[in-house]
């Protein structure tokens, strides 16, 4: 199945909502620790099955993470280590990009993401403690949320409800919030170290899973923040990123330090489903396509990115 | 897996999970409102449009990083830039200069002079132009011929004069403690220099006459080795009538020498008669 090389470091990999095999990736140069970003829209070639890059962006700070729009085909959105938020257009040459550069941030972005719901706004987490709000209409944030004691490190918009998100930080909680609420509604003592990554369980508006560097995946019902639903214990070192699946209501999707994807049924007896270890660095990003049942994407420190079908060898070459 | 034709419209393709009903129970969310996302949050009433975030010290965190942390005030901050005027006119670093560098420089004897004008050549740029750089420089140009002259300059130098007219007596003592020392440094390194020099110099001194009088002895070995195997072979060497002593052969380290001494105990009383004999002799 495919592979791209890209220059920079791997961070950050999402299906087009719109587009079969149409991927942005997000990398950063020297591991994201100093230098350069690029943003790269790749696509599967449909004669070939080759992974070739549209475009590509180069933004003068590392790019932690990225996230295709809802409403636009071509709009995507980027967290920049300079605190930066910038909106890409991929239909207009680099000359012209980005579109839009919201600055509020006073340190790191490290997380995007786009309401699927509503589609008309993301949301941006920093390492200054913040969660902002933004809309397509306005130069500046919505909203501001203000919780979080340390960095937060990944949020994610509710699938089924226009107006509640999660985030994940590193003050060992996750919260989800409603964004017309003054307040947090719920806070998660998920984990005894530092949470890296959530998402939301597309077919239960409930359920939510939290990725921790205490390398265990817990999946939460938020009626029932008591105790987690189940608690995914497989990987070697912290997990970085954690998706369920965009069509199967109990799978899960983790990346971890251990240099491997890992496929879950949470509701399983044996939870873990595939391993997969073709990465040679630690993986950063990892995507499942809402357009193709399956179809999975990878992106780590080893510069590569994979795309492949569940269930068969990543590094197989088409 | 073909690309889909771009679609005309703003919506993408369906969720997967937009045709299927939450599985479990009812959620704890309020209805979602209808309307854009800035509508919806400015009529809850929570919007803050714009408001950017400090960089906020952070209060009790479980992993806190030290790098947000003030720091604490660095030596050099205290006081640098007032005192600054009031270095030329200290009095206790320039005493200690004076015996100090002086002092000690005088043992180095003939360089002493290009030490000196090192030092002054330092101290003056860092000093700029004050009342005490151009005094130094004017004695630095003196100290080129004499190691000695130094210990006069540092006499004046190292009195405290309350009558200096150079400024307010009074500056931090870190800084003159650290640039002393910076100087006793200075000095020690040339020093060591200039031993290392020294040792050098007699070494290779001694390696060379070593080497010379290996050349030396290795000839006379030369020489007897020649000699001893010539005569094996019977051959006269005329060298051997010669009365003088080949060169680089010593008297009385060889026969030669001794039959030279007995040589006038013979009876011809001729020179060449004593020399034949032997050599007849031995062959």
């Amino acid at each position: 199945m495919p592979v791209f090389k890209t220059p920079f470091n791997g961070y950050a990999v999402r299906f087009s909502p719109f587009y079969e095999g149409r991927l942005l990736v997000a990398t950063s140069q020297n591991f994201g620790i100093l230098g350069n970003g690029r943003l790269h829209v790749l696509e599967i070639d449909p004669a070939s099955g080759a992974l070739a890059e549209l475009r590509s962006f180069e933004t003068a700070d590392g790019i932690y993470d990225c996230a295709w729009s809802e409403s636009h085909d071509s709009l995507a959105v980027a967290a920049v280590a300079d605190g930066s938020v910038k909106l890409w257009d991929a239909s207009l040459p680099p000359a012209a990009n980005p579109v839009r550069s919201l600055h509020e941030h006073s340190r790191e972005v490290h997380s995007v993401d786009w309401n699927p719901v509503r589609r008309d706004s993301f949301l941006s987490a920093s390492w200054d403690d913040s969660v902002k709000l933004w809309t397509l209409d306005r130069q500046s944030s919505v909203r501001t949320f203000r919780e979080h004691s340390y960095c937060v490190y990944a949020v994610a918009w509710s699938p089924r409800h226009a107006d509640v998100f999660a985030s994940a930080s590193g003050d060992r909680t996750a919260r989800v919030w409603d964004v017309r609420d003054p307040r947090s509604t719920l806070v998660l003592p998920a984990h005894d170290h530092e949470i890296l990554s959530c998402d939301w369980n597309k077919y239960d508006e409930c359920s939510l899973a939290t990725a921790s560097v205490d390398k265990s995946v817990r999946v939460w019902d938020v009626r029932a923040p008591r105790a987690p639903i189940a608690n995914l214990a497989g990987h070697g070192y912290a997990v970085r990123k954690v998706k369920f699946s965009p069509h199967r209501e109990n799978i899960l999707l983790s990346c971890s330090y251990d240099m491997t994807v890992c496929m879950w049924d949470y509701r399983a007896e044996d939870a873990l489903i595939a391993r997969y270890d073709h990465h040679t660095e630690f993986v950063v990003g990892v995507d499942m396509s809402v357009l193709v049942e399956g179809l999975l994407a990878s992106t780590g420190w080893d510069e590569l990115v994979y795309v492949w079908q569940h269930g068969t060898d990543p590094r197989a070459m088409p | 897996m073909g690309s889909n034709s771009p679609r005309p419209g703003d919506a993408p393709p369906p969720k997967p999970w937009e045709r299927a009903t939450t599985s479990s129970g009812p959620a704890p969310f309020k209805p979602p409102s209808s309307g854009s996302t800035s509508d919806v949050v400015e009529a809850s009433g929570a919007a803050k449009p714009g408001e950017t975030v400090p960089n906020t010290e952070r209060s009790v965190l479980p992993n806190r990083n030290t790098i947000g942390r003030p720091l604490p005030p660095r030596p050099w901050q205290q006081n640098y830039g007032t005192s600054y005027g009031g270095y030329g006119s200290n009095t206790n670093y320039n005493s200690g200069y004076g015996s100090g560098m002086y002092g000690s420089y005088g043992g180095f004897g003939g360089s002493s002079g290009l030490y000196n004008n090192n030092m002054y050549s330092g101290y003056g740029g860092l000093y700029g132009n004050s009342g005490m750089y151009q005094g130094s420089m004017y004695n630095g140009g003196f100290g080129g011929p004499m190691g000695g002259y130094g210990m006069g300059m540092g006499g004046p130098y190292g009195n405290p004069d309350p009558n200096n007219p150079y400024g307010p007596p009074s500056s931090p003592p870190g800084f003159w403690i650290s640039f002393i020392r910076v100087m006793q440094g200075v000095v020690n390194f040339f020093g060591r220099i200039s031993v290392l020099i020294d040792q050098n110099t007699q070494a290779f001194h001694m390696f060379m006459s070593a080497l010379l009088q290996l050349f030396d002895r290795s000839g006379v070995l030369y020489g007897e080795l020649a000699r001893f195997v010539l005569r094996l072979l019977g051959i006269k060497t005329r060298t051997r009538k010669d009365p003088q002593l080949g060169p680089g052969t010593l008297p009385g380290l060889d026969g030669n020498g001794q039959q030279y001494i007995e040589g006038p105990k013979a009876t011809t009383g001729s020179w060449d008669n004593v020399w034949g004999d032997d050599v007849r002799g031995a062959s």
